[in-house]
């Protein structure tokens, strides 16, 4: 048996038990990418002479104090309640009727609901797990980690964004249901307006009635109305996760063929996921479905000029496609 | 506004003895500055190690929570870390203690009982080896997790935790001397 280098640092000949202890682990290596945290907060030093500074800022604190805690305070978190009878202790809490931003909260048997600052609110199915992230001026964030949420945000677009292991979902003025499971793949539903999804540039938005799944590594998949026909989303779940080549081509093959005038927003999503006689399949699918503007050419399409994307996905009677380029900018 | 950070006496002399700080103390001087994208970095750099440190010792299913909480709990405290070179010994230390609360404060868990010597091939095989892992002493039982589960090698786990390369090094070969004895004949089928 040859341990020794190998074991150590990869150098040497290959330990063979220690290669197949490697390949058969490997599934259960970490995988997780950073959640969004809030920002460390800052340590200040007192420099000479910090004494008189500080004792000026005490007395100022103690006038400023009087109206702080008169005013509500946007950096104390959202406030909890429960629903459905469930009693606090039904449910790991680290602070009863408040989350704070750093703070976690698991719901018990129990279902439980956060008001989001001045607005939204977010209800949290039985085994739901999620951090309150941040609750700046500019947006209100938490993170799922596992369970259902039901977000209904009254904000203008972009100001609640929820990070998920897999993707993070970007309020477009909407109420939606989002769903983590246990091995970090995602489920989002969308009831009325609009959501984004993302991860690392890859983006999809997902009107009323769709859905978008999610998978760890692999970020948002294409949205699908819900009532697609079943042949139609699992062959866009081989597309966007994964299959065989043979598999791929015969997916390709049902996505063209199902494919309705309404699911252009899938098709419309595909033309930058794919390359190649794929690009090309659904663009002549989708070009007999909803013939693009005379400024788009297939050769355009083709090689992936956005400019075209933007002018098509215009003719699909969806809204502009500006002003959701204006709030994806900021993701 | 907020005031200019400014390292503390302990970590001016820490500093000192080095000619420049690594990567690693400078994202921590970064991070403690409140700049995300060093936290993150710093994340990347060692969530494989807190995550093989917590597999080791609590159920799979809660793993990735843990590391999550983990870093939470450091990113609150990194204005704790006296050294920031000394990051990575920080961060195992938190997730040893936080292995040993969720233990505390969970039920307890019906451990794998796994058929370790018919376990490698099938579906499924991952988590008996795992088992297998989890029976060694503590020291083997991390290091093993963090050579062949997180894929890093004796160096980096040296480097990362804080041990000695010497005991990394005996760990190594101990621990996997008693996983081939643990797993027989399974090994080679």
């Amino acid at each position: 048996m040859s341990g020794g280098d190998y074991l150590w640092d990869g150098s040497g000949e290959p330990d063979a038990d220690v290669q197949r202890l490697e390949t058969v682990l490997r599934s259960l290596r970490h995988a997780r990418p950073a959640p969004a945290l809030p920002a460390p907060e800052r340590r200040r030093a007192l420099r000479p002479g910090g004494w008189w500074s500080l004792a000026a800022a005490a007395a100022l604190v103690v006038a400023v104090a009087t109206v702080w805690m008169r005013t509500p305070d946007r950096r104390e978190g959202w406030t909890l309640s429960w629903l459905e009878g469930t009693s606090w202790s039904d449910a790991r809490v680290v602070r009863e009727g408040r989350l704070g931003v750093g703070e976690w909260i698991e719901t018990g048997a129990g279902r439980a609901r956060l008001a989001v600052g001045d607005i939204g609110e977010v209800e949290l199915e039985p085994s739901t797990r999620i951090a309150l992230v941040d609750v700046g001026r500019k947006a209100h964030r938490l993170s799922l980690a596992r369970g259902v949420m039901h977000a209904m945000i009254w904000a203008p677009p972009g100001q609640f964004v929820v990070d998920t292991p897999s993707a993070i979902a970007v309020d477009l003025g909407c109420r939606y249901t989002l769903e983590v499971k246990d091995d970090g793949s995602g489920v989002l539903r969308v009831e009325a307006g609009w959501v984004g999804f993302e991860h690392a540039g890859v983006r999809s938005l997902v009107p009323a009635g769709a859905v978008g799944d999610t998978r760890p590594g692999k970020g948002p998949g294409t949205p699908h109305f819900e009532d697609a026909s079943p042949a139609f989303s699992d062959a866009l779940d081989v597309i966007d996760f994964g299959g065989s080549a043979d598999a791929r081509r015969v997916a390709l093959d049902t996505l063209v063929a199902e494919a309705r005038a309404r699911d252009a927003i899938s098709l419309w999503h595909l033309l930058s996921r794919v390359d190649g006689d794929e690009r090309a399949s659904i663009h002549d699918r989708l070009a007999a479905l909803v013939p693009p503007p005379a400024s788009v050419s297939r050769e355009g399409i083709l090689r992936g000029d956005r400019a075209m994307l933007d002018a098509w996905w215009d003719a699909l009677g969806l809204g502009s496609s500006e002003s959701w380029r204006k709030w994806t900018a900021s993701w | 506004m907020d005031a200019e950070y400014s390292p503390t006496m302990d970590e001016a002399a820490g500093l000192a003895s080095a000619p420049a700080p690594s990567l690693e103390a400078t994202l921590v001087i970064a991070a403690r500055q409140g700049d995300r994208t060093a936290f993150g970095r710093l994340y990347e750099r060692f969530a494989p190690m807190v995550h093989g440190l917590l597999l080791a010792r609590v159920p799979r299913s809660d793993v990735d929570d843990l590391v999550q909480e983990v870093f939470l709990q450091a990113m609150k405290r990194l204005d704790s870390l006296r050294n920031p070179e000394a990051l990575g010994p920080w961060l195992a230390a938190i997730a040893r203690n936080r292995a040993r609360d969720h233990y505390r404060s969970t039920e307890p868990v019906v451990q794998l009982t796994d058929d370790v010597a018919g376990a490698i091939h099938p579906e499924g095989g991952a988590l008996g080896v795992l088992a297998a892992i989890r029976r060694l002493p503590e020291a083997y039982r991390e290091t093993l997790v963090l050579r062949l589960v997180e894929g890093m090698t004796g160096p980096e786990i040296a480097e990362r935790t804080g041990l000695t390369p010497g005991s990394v090094r005996v760990n190594l070969h101990r621990g996997m001397q008693m996983l081939r004895e643990a797993l027989g004949g399974s090994m080679r089928t």
